[in-house]
C-alpha cells in the first residue's frame, strides 16, 4: 500500500496520559488520520505485535513512543520499533527522561517488590506471591516480563531523534510535530521539538522578581494562599520554572501552581535539578551557618522536587540503588 | 574492603589554600586536586559528575567565614552542599562522601592530612562504582 | 616562595572607561591602592619570609611614588572616600602603607640606582619639596635632565613642617635624599632662583629648555582682624607657627623650652594643631584659639582633623573655639594678653568673611604667642609670573605660564594643599613639560574624569581595628606616638578590603599566581530567560537584567564584573559561561583519570 506514511503510537511504562493528548487533538485528529496510516496505536486500535513483526525494517516512518523502560517487554518493543521505523520520537516526559516513574529508581525492586506485594496497606497476600517471569498453568507455561531493577530512558535503550518533552505535551506542540514530520521540516537529530529556553521566559510573572531575591525560608504551595500574580519563587514557594524548559503553555501557573518541571531541562543542559540546587540555593540569605542548615532540612523531599520528572536522565541517573552493609 | 583506598577529589580555593607553595609542588603531594579561584565556583554539576565517574568522596577546602575574597563565595557553596547532601542521600550516597572545610592554610600543608582524614571518614563506606 | 610579578599581563590597565575604586579617585595620584591592599593580605604569615614580598610591593609603589614612605605617616586621603566607611569603619590603608615603609624605608638604602640614559634636555626644578621632588623623578625616568633648585640646605620642603611625633626624621631624610640618588637627579643646595642674580630668564641661557616653579609658600601670613593688620605682632615672644615649626626641625629649639610658659596658638588648621602640641612637648602649657566652631559638621566648623583634636585634647591642650583676636597686648616689648572678641560667622555668601560681636570679648593671657593662621607665596621673587590683579597666571590644566610658555608652575605656590596634592602636581607638570618640549599638543586627553565604584555586597561586614596610641602621659616626646600594623594585623587589616574597583585597575591575583589571567564572563543571550537569579547572586551588582527586543536578558556591567564565577554557577539555563578559565578543563583531566 503506497501512499501515506505508517505511524506508530505505542506506550511502553506509562499512564497513557500522552494518548489522551493526542486523542485531545480533537477534530484536528481526523486530518492527522487521513495524512497518515496509524498501523500500531494499542489504546484506541486492535493491531497486535505481530503485525509488527512482520513489517520491513524501515517500513515505519514513524514511531511515536510513550513511556519509560521498566521492564523486558518495554525493551523488546522499543529495540524492535527503532529497526522497523525510520524516525522515533521520544513521546513525553517518561520517554524522555524516565518521567514521574523515575522516582522508583530512588528504592530497589526488593523494597518495591515487598511493600507493593505485601506491605501497603490495601494487600491482601499472605502467601506473599510476586510476579513472576515464568509460571505453570494447567500444564501450560506462562511468562511474564522481566521488572528491571532500574526505570530507564527510551534514549538510554535504543538511539533517539527527537524528543517530545511535557507530562502530557500539550496538544499544539504535537500539532506542530505532526506538521514537522510531515513536511520534513525538522531541526537537527537530537533535538527537542519544544521552544529551547526556561519558562520564566515566557511567564507573566517573571517580571515581578525584585531586582534581589533573598529568601529567608520556603514555604510549600499548599501551605499559603499564593499570589495569583506574583512569582512563586520570589514568596519563597518552590517553582522549578526557571531550570524548565518552557512550552506547556504555563497551564500550572495558569491555575495558581508552580512548575513542577515536567518540560525537563532546557537546551544544553542535561541535568535540570542539579542547575536547579545551585539556583535555589544562591537566592537564600540568611545570618547564621546553623540557619542553613535548618532552612535546607525544611525543603521537604529535594530529590523528589528537583528530580520529579528527570531522575533517569539526571547525571547519577543510571546509578542502580543498593542495599548498603552496616558496618 | 581492606586495602580499598577511596579516591577523594580535592578542590581548593586558591585565596585560602597553598597560594604560598604553588602549584607544581603541591600537586605531587594530593591526588585528584582541582585548585580554583574560589570554592564558590564549584558547581553542583562537578560534584555529581565526579560521583558519576568514580569517586569515592568530594573534599572542599573553602575560606572562613567573611574571608572570601569575592564576598560570600563560601557561603555559597555551604548552601548549595547542603541541599545537595540531602538530595545525594536519597540517590544512596552517603552524606559524608562530601565534605566542606572552611579555613585558611596558605601554605596548603594541612592539605594531604585533610585528604587523609576524609579518606579514613568514609573508607567503611566503600568504593562507588561508576555509574 | 612569594612573588609578584608586574610585567605583561599582570600590569594594571590604563582605566578605559575611567572606574576606580572610590579611594584610588580621591587619592590625587590615583596610586593602585587595591591592588597593593590585595598583594598585602597575600603575605606569608611568617616575618621574616614576608620580608621579601614586602619588598616587592614596595618596590612596586616606589615605582609610581617615591615619596610613598612618607605618606604612609602623613596623608591617609584615601580612607575619607572608603566604601567601607559607612559599613564599620574606613580600610585604615595609611597603615598599611606605612607597615611596608616600615621596612622600605630601611632597604631603601639599598636600593640600586635606576641607571637611566639622559638623552634629552636639561630642565630646572626650582623647590626641592614634593611637588619638585615628583616632577624630577618623573622627567629623569623619561630620560631628561633633571636639577633641583633648593634654597635652603636640605630637600623635603614644607614636609619639614611636619612634627616629629608624626613623621620620624630618618623617614623623611631617607625619601629625599635616595629619591635624588637613585634617579640621578643633581641637586644645587642652598641655590635660590629669583629675586636676585638667579632669575628664570638666566636658567633659560644657561640651557634648561624648560622650568618648574615649586616653591611652595615659605612666608607666614600674618594676624588680622577684618582688613586691619592686628596690632603687636613685632612682640617678643610672638612668633608665626610655620617659622616655629622650621626651627624645631633644623633642632634649634631644646627640649622643655617653654617649661613653665603659657603658650597660645591661634588658628584651627592642622599646621596649628601641629603647633600647639609641638610647643606642649616642649613644656608649655597650650591653648588653641580659634575662628571656627567645635562643630565640625558646620560649614564653620574647625577644619583640622579629628584625630588632632582629640590627640590635642588627651595632651592637655585647652581649645577656645569662635575667638578672633583684636588686640596683642605687650608689656616691656614683651606679649602680655591678646583680646579675643566672639566670632559669630566665619563663612558667608561670599566666602570667608569672619563676623565679630565685640562686646562679648574676653582676655587671654600667655608668654608666648604663635599665630598659625596661614602661609603665602613670596611675591617679590615671581614678579614675572603674575597677572595684573597679583595672583599666578598659570592654566590650571596643564600648569604651563600664561607668561612664560617654558615655565611651569605647581605645588602649594599654586594652590595650598596636601602634599599628594602637590606630588600630583609635579606630575602633571612633567607631562606638560615632555609635551611642549616634544612639540606635541599639551592639552589634549588631559582631563580624566574617574568614576568611583559601588560598595560590593556581603553577608558581614567588619569593623576596622582600633588605632592605638601611646597613653597621652606618656607620649609628650617627639617619637612617634601612633603604633603601626604588625604583619598579622596588617594581612587582617588588608583582607578587609572588599576590592570595589575593576578587576584591570588591579590584577593583583594574577600577578602572584593565584589565577592565571582574568577570566571573562560570557552571557549566550539566546539561552537565556531572564530569570533573574544572576542578579540576585551578583554582590558587585554587574549582573543585571535589561530590555532586550521586549525580552528581558541577562547583561554583563563588565567594569564591575569581577569573575568570580557566582553567576555562573547558580544560572539554571547554564547561559553564562567563564572564558579564559582552564577550571573546566582541569576537572575533566582529573575526572577522566579516575
Amino acid at each position: 500500500m503506497a501512499g501515506k506514511p505508517k505511524v506508530v503510537i505505542t506506550w511502553l511504562g506509562a499512564c497513557g496520559g500522552c494518548d489522551e493528548a493526542i486523542v485531545d487533538l480533537h477534530e484536528a485528529i481526523l486530518n492527522v488520520a487521513e495524512a497518515v496510516d496509524i498501523v500500531f496505536w494499542p489504546v484506541a486500535l486492535d493491531y497486535k505485535y505481530k503485525h509488527l513483526q512482520s513489517m520491513q525494517d524501515g517500513e515505519i516512518a514513524l514511531s511515536l513512543i510513550t513511556g519509560s523502560v521498566r521492564n523486558s517487554e518495554h525493551e523488546e518493543v522499543a529495540k524492535m520499533l527503532r529497526k522497523k521505523s525510520q524516525l522515533v520520537i521520544a513521546f513525553g516526559a517518561c520517554a524522555c527522561f524516565g518521567g514521574t516513574p523515575g522516582l522508583a529508581n530512588f528504592r530497589t525492586k526488593e523494597d518495591i517488590f515487598t511493600w507493593v506485594y505485601r506491605d501497603a496497606p490495601t494487600v491482601v497476600n499472605p502467601k506473599a506471591n510476586v510476579p513472576q517471569t515464568k509460571t505453570w498453568v494447567d500444564g501450560k507455561e506462562l511468562t511474564l516480563p522481566d521488572f528491571y531493577t532500574h526505570v530507564y530512558t527510551l534514549n538510554q535503550m535504543i538511539p533517539v531523534d527527537y524528543y517530545l518533552p511535557g507530562c502530557p505535551p500539550p496538544p499544539d506542540l504535537i500539532g506542530n510535530m505532526v506538521q514537522a514530520v510531515l513536511s520534513g521540516d525538522l531541526p537537527p537529530k537530537g533535538s527537542a521539538l519544544a521552544p529551547r529556553n526556561s519558562l520564566c521566559d515566557v511567564c507573566d510573572r517573571n517580571k515581578t522578581k525584585p531586582y534581589r531575591i533573598e529568601l529567608k525560608e520556603i514555604k510549600r504551595i499548599h501551605e499559603v494562599e499564593a499570589d495569583p500574580e506574583t512569582c512563586f519563587l520570589a514568596k519563597g514557594i518552590i517553582c522549578m520554572g526557571p531550570a524548565t524548559r518552557a512550552g506547556c503553555g504555563e497551564s500550572c501557573i495558569r491555575t495558581n501552581t508552580p512548575c513542577r518541571g515536567c518540560f525537563g531541562p532546557v537546551e544544553g543542559v542535561q541535568d535540570s535539578g542539579a542547575r536547579f540546587i545551585s539556583a535555589l540555593a544562591s537566592l537564600f540569605k540568611v545570618s547564621k551557618d546553623d540557619d542553613i542548615k535548618q532552612i535546607m532540612d525544611g525543603i521537604a523531599d529535594p530529590a523528589g522536587t528537583f528530580y520529579r520528572f528527570t531522575q533517569a536522565s539526571s547525571i547519577l541517573g543510571t546509578k542502580k540503588i543498593e542495599k548498603t552493609e552496616e558496618v | 574492603m581492606k586495602n580499598y583506598e577511596p579516591k577523594l577529589i580535592c578542590f581548593s580555593c586558591n585565596f585560602g589554600w597553598g597560594f604560598l607553595t604553588g602549584e607544581e609542588k603541591l600537586k605531587s603531594k594530593v591526588k585528584n586536586w582541582i585548585p580554583v579561584a574560589c570554592s564558590g565556583k564549584i558547581e553542583t554539576t562537578h560534584v555529581l559528575k565526579a560521583f558519576q565517574q568514580g569517586a569515592d568522596g568530594v573534599l572542599i577546602l573553602g575560606c572562613p567565614e567573611g574571608h572570601c575574597h569575592f564576598q560570600d563565595g563560601n557561603y555559597q557553596t555551604s548552601k548549595k552542599v547542603h541541599l545537595l547532601q540531602r538530595v545525594l542521600d536519597a540517590y544512596g550516597i552517603d552524606q559524608k562522601r562530601v565534605k566542606m572545610v572552611f579555613a585558611v592554610d596558605s601554605e596548603g600543608k594541612k592539605i594531604p592530612q585533610l585528604v587523609n582524614e576524609m579518606s579514613e571518614g568514609i573508607r567503611h563506606l566503600g568504593p562507588m562504582k561508576p555509574v | 616562595m612569594w612573588k609578584t610579578v608586574s610585567a605583561g599581563a599582570t600590569r594594571v590597565e590604563p582605566a578605559v572607561k575611567q572606574f576606580l575604586p572610590p579611594c584610588q579617585v580621591r587619592c590625587p595620584i590615583n596610586e593602585d591602592i587595591q591592588r597593593t591592599n590585595v598583594l598585602i593580605s597575600l603575605l606569608p604569615e611568617d616575618p621574616e619570609l614576608a620580608t621579601d614580598g614586602v619588598i616587592q610591593i614596595g618596590d612596586y609603589l616606589y615605582d609610581r611614588n617615591p615619596l610613598f614612605n612618607i605618606c604612609g605617616y602623613v596623608c591617609g586621603l584615601c580612607e575619607l572616600d572608603c566604601n567601607y566607611q559607612s559599613k564599620g569603619g574606613a580600610i585604615r590603608r595609611r597603615l598599611l602603607k606605612r607597615f611596608v615603609s616600615d621596612t622600605y624605608t630601611y632597604h631603601l638604602d639599598r636600593k640600586e640606582e635606576f641607571n637611566i640614559a639622559k638623552q634629552k634636555e636639561n630642565v630646572a626644578i626650582v623647590g626641592g619639596g614634593p611637588a619638585g621632588l615628583m616632577c624630577a623623578f618623573d622627567l629623569s625616568k623619561r630620560g631628561y635632565r633633571a636639577t633641583i633648585f633648593e634654597a635652603s640646605d636640605r630637600l623635603g620642603g614644607a614636609l619639614w613642617l611636619i612634627p616629629r611625633y608624626r613623621l620620624p626624621e630618618k623617614v623623611l631624610t631617607s625619601a629625599c635624599e635616595n629619591l635624588v640618588r637613585i634617579a640621578g637627579i643633581d641637586v644645587k643646595y642652598n641655590t635660590r632662583v629669583g629675586g636676585g642674580k638667579l632669575t628664570l630668564e638666566r636658567l633659560k641661557n644657561e640651557g634648561y629648555k624648560a622650568v618648574f616653579v615649586a616653591e611652595g609658600t615659605p612666608a607666614p601670613r600674618v594676624l588680622t582682624f577684618g582688613r586691619e593688620k592686628v596690632e603687636g605682632q613685632e612682640l617678643s615672644g610672638v612668633m608665626y607657627g610655620n617659622m616655629f615649626l622650621y626651627e624645631v626641625s633644623h633642632g634649634n629649639i631644646k627640649p622643655g623650652y617653654f617649661k613653665g610658659q603659657r603658650v597660645i596658638v591661634v588658628g584651627g588648621g592642622n599646621v596649628a594643631f601641629d603647633v600647639a602640641r609641638t610647643a606642649r612637648r616642649l613644656g608649655g602649657e597650650t591653648t588653641v584659639v580659634c575662628l571656627e566652631c567645635e562643630n565640625k559638621k558646620s560649614r564653620d566648623g574647625i577644619p583640622a582633623d579629628v584625630d588632632e583634636i582629640r590627640g590635642a585634647w588627651e595632651e592637655g591642650i585647652k581649645i577656645v573655639y569662635s575667638r578672633g583676636v583684636r588686640k596683642i597686648v605687650g608689656e616691656s616689648e614683651r606679649v602680655k594678653k591678646i583680646e579675643c572678641p566672639k566670632c559669630t560667622n566665619v563663612f558667608d555668601e561670599s566666602g570667608f568673611n569672619p563676623k565679630f560681636d565685640t562686646s562679648d570679648a574676653i582676655e587671654l593671657s600667655g608668654d608666648v604667642l604663635i599665630i598659625t593662621v596661614g602661609q603665602g607665596m613670596e611675591r617679590g621673587a615671581l614678579q614675572d609670573l603674575l597677572d595684573e590683579r597679583g595672583g599666578l597666571a598659570v592654566d590650571p590644566l596643564t600648569l604651563e605660564s600664561s607668561k612664560k610658555e617654558w615655565v611651569f608652575i605647581g605645588g602649594d605656590l599654586r594652590r595650598i594643599g596636601f602634599m599628594a596634592e602637590a606630588m600630583k602636581e609635579g606630575l602633571i607638570a612633567a607631562e606638560s613639560i615632555e609635551r611642549y618640549l616634544r612639540g606635541l599638543d599639551i592639552r589634549e586627553g588631559r582631563k580624566i574624569d574617574f568614576e568611583p565604584q559601588d560598595i560590593p555586597l556581603r553577608r558581614y561586614y567588619l569593623n576596622e581595628p582600633e588605632v592605638l596610641w601611646i597613653p597621652p602621659e606618656k607620649r609628650l616626646h617627639f617619637q612617634l606616638f601612633e603604633r603601626g600594623f604588625t604583619l598579622t594585623e596588617a594581612i587582617e587589616e588588608a583582607k578587609r578590603c572588599l576590592t570595589c574597583g575593576p578587576c584591570i585597575s588591579c590584577k593583583a591575583c594574577v600577578s602572584v599566581g593565584i589565577q592565571e589571567a582574568l577570566p571573562t564572563v560570557k552571557v549566550y543571550e539566546d539561552r537565556c530567560s531572564g530569570c533573574g537569579v544572576c542578579s540576585s547572586v551578583c554582590y558587585y551588582s554587574s549582573a543585571q537584567l535589561k530590555e532586550v527586543e521586549g525580552k528581558r536578558k541577562s547583561t554583563t556591567d563588565m567594569f564591575k564584573c569581577k569573575s568570580c564565577g557566582m553567576c555562573v554557577v547558580a544560572c539554571p539555563s547554564a547561559a553564562r559561561e567563564l572564558t579564559g578559565c582552564n577550571m573546566e578543563k582541569r576537572i575533566q583531566e582529573v575526572y577522566a583519570s579516575l
